[in-house]
């Protein structure tokens, strides 16, 4: 029988040919993180894979300064360790020294951390934010020469309001003379004195568009005194230039639409500012002409020959009044004579003398009535109706008459 | 008078369009004197022609910056 092994002496054996191993001892292994945990005691545990492997990893406590960010799902990274065994599970993994983001993901972090840096400095405040012209009648654009986003930017400047001058800088908006080259577009066209600036490019990797993400460019947007539109690439890419930047666009077709004035609003603007003065203008005279027109109306009223008409219709018609009120009042009275005339003929002692009847006076004048006011031989006057006589009595006597 | 033509030159359309605005508030005003009503019209309308000579209606070409600060035909 040959020899025979106890686990611990198999397990010791494998982790010494690992421990041999020169490769193993110092190796850089690319991958996706997953399966991350950052443990309470610091260490740090997660997989490393790709498509179709994956392999353990462990980062101690110990190692963490090499480590610059947090570990999360999905990262690209280079993981530099060694590569042993666990004894106790008979398993093997990496234990990592130092972990870096790979390429784009690098980029990503630079990004994050200039991105940190300018935003504490307070470059992205928007109080520093210069307020982009209404009417801009120069626009400076800094970008390429070729491609889509100047041609996108002519098409819609040129609908919107051919009368706009633009004037472009041709600039190299990527690879390594991309930086100075942009910079000086942006100076070039302060110094020329355009209304607005718009700066940035057509869509790209985020290596194409990694110009826009520099220092130097984000600084030369910020100092500029030109109000600048950013415009880099598509909607969904954000560039340290769209955080200085006054106005983001999220497109050069965008930013062209920010820039300039739609002509044919300002016209309709015009026109109907000018139909409203008009209008009111109008409407102000009819006012004034109605005041007028009423202010004669009351003047002719108050007229000092108005009144005199006024008071001779007055003494008029007074005059009539009294007129009929005389003759009413004549004829009243005119009336009231003939009935008192009519009374008094009724009355009248000379009717009764006419009827047959004669009035009879003693010499004293005295009216007659009664015999025993008369004696024999005393002198009577009759009065008759054409005359009178003077008569003796010669006698008298009673009479009863039953009437 | 060149003060006045100078001092129109500094006046950016946002503000006409702004003093435009004005003018149509008070003229819409019940108690404006017919007087001042020929003043705002006249000042209306006069801005609306300078409002007219801002808006240079010459199509532009698009200009290139050259390096000189020179601008060329693109």
């Amino acid at each position: 029988m040959q020899n025979v092994y106890s686990v611990k002496q198999i397990n010791a054996y494998i982790k010494n040919m690992f421990a041999q191993d020169y490769m193993l001892n110092r190796i850089y292994i690319k991958g996706e993180v997953s399966n991350c945990k950052y443990h309470s005691s610091g260490h740090i545990y997660f997989s490393l894979k790709d498509e179709s492997a994956a392999i353990a990893c462990i980062m101690f406590a110990g190692q963490r300064s090499g480590l610059s960010f947090r570990l999360t799902e999905g990262q690209q990274v280079i993981v530099l360790g060694s590569i042993s065994t666990y004894e106790r599970g008979s398993t093997y993994q990496l234990y990592a020294k130092e972990i870096i983001l790979d390429g784009a993901g690098l980029l990503y972090q630079k990004f994050e951390a200039l991105k940190k840096e300018l935003e504490d400095m307070g470059m992205f405040a928007s109080e520093y934010k210069r307020p982009i012209p209404q009417f801009a009648k120069r626009v400076g654009i800094v970008t390429a020469p070729t491609g889509a986003a100047i041609r996108d930017i002519i098409n819609v400047s040129g609908r919107r309001n051919p009368y706009v001058q633009l004037i472009l800088y041709p600039a190299l908006v990527q690879g390594s003379g991309a930086v100075p080259s942009i910079i000086s577009g942006i100076q070039a066209l302060e110094a020329a004195g355009v209304d607005v600036i718009i700066v940035g490019r057509g869509g790209g990797s985020i290596e194409d568009l990694w110009a826009f993400n520099e220092e130097a460019v984000a600084r030369a947007i910020f100092n500029c005194k030109v109000p600048v539109i950013s415009a880099v690439g598509h909607e969904t890419d954000t560039t340290i230039a769209d955080y200085v930047a006054d106005l983001r666009a999220p497109t050069p077709s965008a930013a062209a639409e920010l820039a300039v004035y739609e002509y044919l609003t300002v016209e309709a603007q015009l026109k109907d500012y000018e139909s409203r003065i008009r209008r009111q203008m109008v409407s102000n005279l009819q006012i004034s002409r109605k005041q007028l027109e009423q202010y004669q109306f009351r003047l002719r009223y108050l007229n000092p020959r108005q009144k005199l008409n006024e008071k001779r219709q007055l003494t008029v018609d007074i005059d009539g009044k009294l007129r009929q009120l005389m003759s009413m009042k004549l004829e009243r009275s005119r009336h009231s004579l003939a009935i008192h005339i009519a009374n008094l003929k009724r009355l009248s002692p000379l009717e009764k003398l006419n009827q047959g009847f004669s009035y009879i006076e003693n010499t004293a004048h005295h009216s007659v009535k009664s015999i025993q006011n008369i004696e024999v031989d005393d002198e009577l006057r009759i009065y008759m109706t054409d005359g009178r006589v003077t008569a003796k009595v010669t006698a008298k006597e009673k009479e009863e008459y039953h009437d | 008078m060149t003060d006045l033509a100078n001092k129109n030159e500094t006046v950016s359309l946002e503000e006409m369009f702004q003093s435009l605005e004005e003018i149509v508030s008070q003229l819409e005003q019940a108690d404006v004197s017919l007087e001042d009503s020929f003043t705002l019209y006249h000042r209306g309308m006069n801005m609306l022609k300078e409002c007219n000579e801002k808006i240079d209606t010459v199509e532009k070409k698009i200009k290139v910056l050259d390096e000189d600060g020179k601008e060329q035909d693109f």
